[in-house]
């Protein structure tokens, strides 16, 4: 398959790359993995006049630890860095999970977090897992910047608030709470190069290695336009000692939440019923890493 | 408009211009005229057109020819040395772990990465390792076995 013809961008600041975004706005795409963009122009889904690529801006690829109280997270470090970045694994676990299961491993070496996210597909990997984590994004253009909570980042499918002369620079991450545990589990009918047909991602904080629960997060992905967060079922957790009956309820709760929908993937009855089973084991995973969290 | 790039592909420092829409699996075929590198799918399912870039596996028809500027690009050709070939490549000979030959190179190529990171995988890791490339003949039991056999043989000379 051949790429349609475009003028090709390569800023080496972060200045002249929101300049560019600024002038060429809707006509351009910014190129940073390129495993969907690429994909989507060979397609014909995809055809912008310009292509911005940002793998030349310097410091968009950095994963940096703030002093124990959280990470800040370039937009173009890839599904390989996340997966095997000891802190990652270690205090923001879901994200590494999920940028485990993305894709296949020359996929990983080449997509990025903020790719992932900007492309607002229902069933991608690190949207939940970024989700239960509180992540905010930061957006940049010529004429300022914001910060946006992941979980008001999506609109639709393949839509989210990134206007056209925005551009993603970092994910913020607050490290959880002292005796926090997360996991992330991805439903597909094989293990690799799999678009989701449900995923789950889950933290949990407990009071103590016997307490109970003091916050609870859960975010489901390819159940609903976007993926969500299944607050209801949050709060149904919180306060309670956590056990596999509470979990399995919390499941229950949880599909209250979601409109799958039934394509080849998978039925919506199908998707249903595995929202409930995973939900309760995500939950089962994230207590279990709660459990064993150390200083 | 075209581009001047400047790479290293396997160990030659190459320079040319190239249009921006061009990848680097087509440049790596139609300009170095490099064929071992396989055009498959072109949508990065298939693991086909795998080269090293970088130390890392990618899919090279997901990446820009003008993406790979200042890289270094190993196929492939890259893999012998003095008419004598890899010990992955000699494995698969040996092991049988060729049939049609269409996804050998990436096959290689994605052994090559995975060995130079970790040399004594489990099958699990060997089977991840090549999860992105497709072997459509499915003869893949003896492609993992090739590549156990390669990593033994690769120690036996290290040591």
């Amino acid at each position: 398959m051949l790429l349609p013809k475009f003028e090709y961008h390569e800023p080496s600041t972060l200045e002249e790359a929101l300049q560019l975004l600024s002038s060429l706005g809707g006509n351009a795409k910014v190129l940073a993995g390129g495993t969907d963009l690429l994909v989507r122009m060979k397609q014909r889904i995809d055809k912008p006049a310009h292509v911005i690529s940002i793998a030349r801006v310097p410091g968009l690829d950095a994963i940096i630890p703030r002093n124990g109280h959280g990470v800040t997270i370039g937009s173009a470090v890839t599904a390989r860095e996340l997966s095997r970045h000891e802190l990652i694994i270690d205090r923001f676990t879901p994200l590494a999970i999920a940028a485990s299961r993305l894709g296949a491993p020359m996929i990983r070496n080449r997509a990025t977090i903020g790719g992932n996210l900007v492309n607002a597909r229902p069933a991608a990997d690190l949207p939940p897992a970024c989700m239960v984590l509180n992540a905010t994004v930061k957006l940049k253009s010529a004429k300022g910047e914001r910060d946006v909570s992941v979980n008001e980042f999506f609109r639709g499918p393949g839509d989210c608030v990134i206007e056209p002369h925005e551009l993603m620079v970092c994910l913020n991450i607050e490290t959880p709470a002292p005796w926090s545990g997360g996991s992330y589990i991805k439903l597909g009918a094989r293990k690799t190069l799999e678009i989701s047909m449900v995923n789950v991602a889950t933290l949990l904080t407990l009071e103590g290695p016997d307490g109970p629960i003091i916050d609870a997060r859960i975010a489901l992905g390819a159940v609903a336009p976007t993926p969500l967060r299944a607050f209801g079922a949050e709060e149904f957790l919180i306060g309670n000692k956590p056990s596999e009956e509470l979990f399995q309820r919390a499941g229950e709760i949880g599909v209250g939440f979601c409109s799958p929908i039934t394509d080849h993937r998978g039925t919506m009855e199908y998707r249903c019923m595995m929202i409930e089973a995973l939900t309760k084991r995500c939950l089962m995973r994230a207590w279990e890493n709660a459990r064993a969290w150390k200083p | 408009m075209k581009t001047i790039i400047s790479l290293m592909v396997n160990g030659e420092q190459v320079e040319a211009a190239v249009e921006p829409n061009k990848t680097l699996v087509q440049f790596l075929r139609e300009d170095l005229g490099l064929t071992g590198t396989k055009h498959g799918c072109g949508l990065g399912d298939c693991g086909a057109c795998t080269v090293i870039m970088d130390g890392k596996p990618v899919n090279s028809c997901l990446v820009l020819a003008v993406q790979a500027h200042g890289r270094e690009v190993l196929t492939i050709e890259g893999l012998a040395e003095n008419g004598k070939l890899h010990p992955i490549q000699q494995a698969f000979v040996d092991k049988g772990a060729i049939q049609c030959g269409f996804c050998t190179p990436g096959m290689i190529l994605s052994a090559k990465a995975l060995l130079a990171e970790n040399p004594q995988p489990t099958e699990q890791e060997i089977r991840t390792a090549i999860s992105g490339n497709l072997c459509r003949c499915t003869g893949y039991q003896k492609i993992v076995e090739a590549i156990q056999e390669a990593a033994k043989s690769i120690e036996g000379t290290e040591v």
